[in-house]
């Protein structure tokens, strides 16, 4: 029993810490663009200060989100609960609307393709039906 | 066997019944032991020395306890025969005293002699003639600290506030007047075993160390009969008629002080400097006057509270320079001396000065009417608004005052905002001033949601300015002074202005970024109006609010009972559970 929770919690520290060394290394390969752009160099304690507060933040925002869809007697996380955890800074707000936007429309079109493909292969299936029917009746 | 004092310097009963004991010569105890049960129906005298010592007892009994256990480490062999026969763990006085009783001689009972002097160093009372005759036991204790066993029929169990009465009373007494009452009392009882105690104060060391907690001595000072009859007469004379009178700034040099100093006795002379008085004209005396909350009496207590303003700040140089037995004197020879051209320039400043507690404003206010008194009507209508808006930024409570409230911002703000804002600012300003009891500003966020939906009903427009008038505050704004001043207090260190006005500023930006998110998650949640469960998330957003913690635990620890049965409904006398709604 102590084992098997002794386990879980190695697993679970270890999936921590993989999670972490992900966002070290994303945080890294992001720096590294900042530096080339800009001329300047990050030491490696920055880094890792970085991806360590940008984890922590991660860890609040889940949190943050998830009591926001709570709130809004939802079970899963919106993009409204994404605008509302994010209208602290403005240009982050602004940033996410407009994506927002854009998702909204990009799914509109397939929403409407997908109703053009599903009608047409509701007439193909109806005429095939019919053909088969005839067919069969033929 | 040394008086072991403890450095703490009041001696309560239990160490002076202790150090009778100590300093005791052990005789043979007169009583079997089966007289146990005798021995407690001690007689009147000695019960009235119990019931102080017993009142004060409870009072002091934190303290007995590590007293206690030293104590009986050193006389536990002297009093090995005493103690075998009593249960003297409890080591009450009522024991102790038994054993003394016990071991001392026979003789006629002397009531102990309770010195009731305001004399702070230590004086070691003689004894009176009587006692000092007798080659019977002589216990020297000392003094009680309030000093009462000394006629228990006469005096009341000792209050530090009835000193000055205790010592005009005493000082017209005959001590051998009060002494024989006791004896007559003793002389009834049935034991004709006797004490005989004479309390003398204790030789305390003049610089007296007091670890962390300790009480400080109570500060006594020599009264002056005179002095203090006069004090009376003028006290009574000057509080009796509180806004009548004494309209001159001459005059209400004594009232300011006297009202400014919550108890009545105390000595408002020339010992401390009216400046200091001066320093704080109206929040003390308004503060006062808070408490009563009439509106008829608003107006009395607003002609005192200005004509401090009047005085106070005004003519510094001058009253400082005077001293009290003249102002007073001058007082009583001008009774209701008051222009009636000044009395009309009063009244619209009474009503709007009111329950102020700014100091500033009143110091710029007093400049000016000290002045020139009877023409002030202009300037006194154009700062009846502010004296308003002050007014409902004040932490009292007035319902006069709330509606005086939307005249003043109606005619003030703009004709925009005016529909909004005379409704709402009564009720946020209404709930704000109940906000004001609560202890401190994290739990007010918890009380907001009686306040928000009102609040957030009507939003504050952002101040508009009516050319003309002096620059006033937002009174939604002059509420966070409250708050700024708690902080201040908090502080533990002396504040500058400035930094005051940042933390309104801050604290401003801050009430209304929460009041932002209150609506943004009420809007989150469909819903128009804020409702606990917004409260509850953005409680849990500022980490006030956790897995452990609830809001719940929360409620119950930070709010008035007032308050928390709004929002967890609890069960009054008869079981009846107030319905949640």
């Amino acid at each position: 029993m102590e084992e098997e929770e002794w386990s879980e919690e190695q697993q679970r520290f270890s999936y921590l810490q993989r999670l972490k060394a992900a966002v070290h290394y994303t945080v890294g390969c992001l720096c590294e663009e900042v530096a080339s752009d800009k001329d300047m160099q990050f030491s490696k304690q920055t880094i890792a200060a970085i991806s360590e507060v940008t984890f922590g933040q991660c860890e609040n925002f889940a949190k943050d989100l998830e009591m926001f869809a709570r709130h809004a007697k939802r079970s899963t996380i919106n993009t409204e609960d994404v605008k509302l955890l994010a209208r602290r800074s403005h240009s982050l707000l602004k940033y996410i609307t407009e994506k927002n936007e854009d998702i909204a429309q990009l799914n509109l079109e397939k929403k409407a393709k997908k109703k053009k493909k599903l009608e047409d292969e509701n007439r193909n299936s109806v005429e095939s039906a019919e053909a088969g029917v005839e067919e069969s009746e033929n | 066997m040394a008086y072991n004092f403890s450095p703490d310097s009041e001696p309560t009963t239990r160490t002076l019944l202790r150090q009778v004991l100590d300093t005791a010569v052990p005789r043979t105890p007169r009583r079997a032991r089966s007289t146990r049960s005798g021995c407690w129906s001690l007689h009147s005298a000695q019960r009235d020395l119990l019931e102080t010592p017993s009142s004060r007892r409870q009072r002091s009994q934190t303290k007995m306890t590590a007293r206690r256990r030293s104590h009986t480490a050193t006389s536990v062999d002297r009093l090995a025969r005493v103690q075998a026969s009593g249960h003297l763990e409890e080591q009450t006085p009522r024991t102790l005293l038994k054993n003394i009783i016990l071991t001392a001689p026979e003789s006629s009972i002397v009531m102990p002699e309770a010195v009731v002097k305001l004399v702070p160093s230590p004086q070691v009372v003689q004894p009176s003639r009587r006692k000092s005759s007798r080659g019977s036991l002589e216990l020297q204790l000392p003094e009680l600290e309030p000093p009462t066993t000394l006629a228990p029929g006469l005096l009341a169990p000792g209050r530090r506030k009835q000193r000055l009465r205790l010592s005009e009373f005493q000082q017209g007494m005959d001590w051998g007047h009060l002494s024989q009452e006791p004896r007559e009392n003793a002389d009834a009882s049935s034991l004709t075993s006797s004490l005989n105690l004479t309390f003398a104060m204790p030789l305390q060391p003049q610089s007296v160390k007091r670890p962390g907690l300790a009480r400080r001595p109570p500060t006594r000072r020599v009264v002056d009969v005179g002095t203090f009859l006069q004090d009376l007469r003028d006290t009574s004379l000057t509080v009796a008629p509180p806004g009548e009178s004494h309209r001159t700034p001459v005059a209400t040099v004594p009232m300011d002080t006297v009202l400014e100093d919550t108890q009545p006795f105390s000595q408002p002379l020339a010992g401390h400097s009216p400046s200091v008085h001066h320093s704080l004209p109206c929040p003390s005396p308004s503060g006062a006057k808070e408490v009563e909350g009439a509106a008829s009496r608003r107006t009395r207590s607003s002609g005192p509270g200005l004509q401090n303003s009047y005085s106070g700040p005004g003519k510094p140089a001058q009253l400082l320079a005077r001293k009290m037995e003249e102002v007073e004197a001058i007082a009583m020879g001008l009774p209701n001396t008051s222009s009636v051209s000044g009395e009309d320039g009063i009244e619209p400043l009474q009503n709007g000065v009111g329950e102020e507690a700014e100091e500033s404003m009143e110091e710029s206010m007093s400049v000016r009417e000290v002045e020139k008194a009877a023409e002030e009507q202009g300037s006194a209508r154009a700062e009846e608004p502010e004296g308003h808006t002050e007014v409902a930024a004040a932490a009292g409570s007035l319902g006069a005052i709330e509606a005086k409230e939307p005249e003043g911002s109606s005619e003030d703000e703009d004709t925009s905002a005016s529909p909004e804002l005379p409704p709402s600012t009564p009720e946020f300003l209404r709930t704000r001033r109940l906000q004001f009891p609560e202890p401190a500003p994290p739990p007010s966020t918890a009380v907001l949601p009686s306040e928000l939906p009102k609040h957030l009903s009507a939003r504050i427009p952002p101040r508009p300015r009516i050319p003309g008038s002096r620059p006033r505050q937002d009174p939604n704004k002059a509420g966070l002074n409250h708050y700024a001043k708690l902080f201040s207090f908090y502080a533990k260190m002396p504040m500058e202005k400035k930094a005051e006005e940042m933390v309104e500023k801050c604290l401003d930006k801050y009430f209304q970024h929460l009041c932002n998110d209150l609506e943004v998650f009420a809007a989150h949640a469909g819903r128009k109006t804020v409702r606990p469960e917004d409260l509850e998330l953005l409680l849990r957003r500022q980490g006030l609010v956790t897995d452990q913690v609830s809001l719940h635990v929360l409620v119950e620890r930070h709010l008035p009972l007032e308050y928390r049965q709004l929002l967890i409904p609890c069960a009054f006398s008869g079981n009846s559970v107030f319905p949640s709604q």
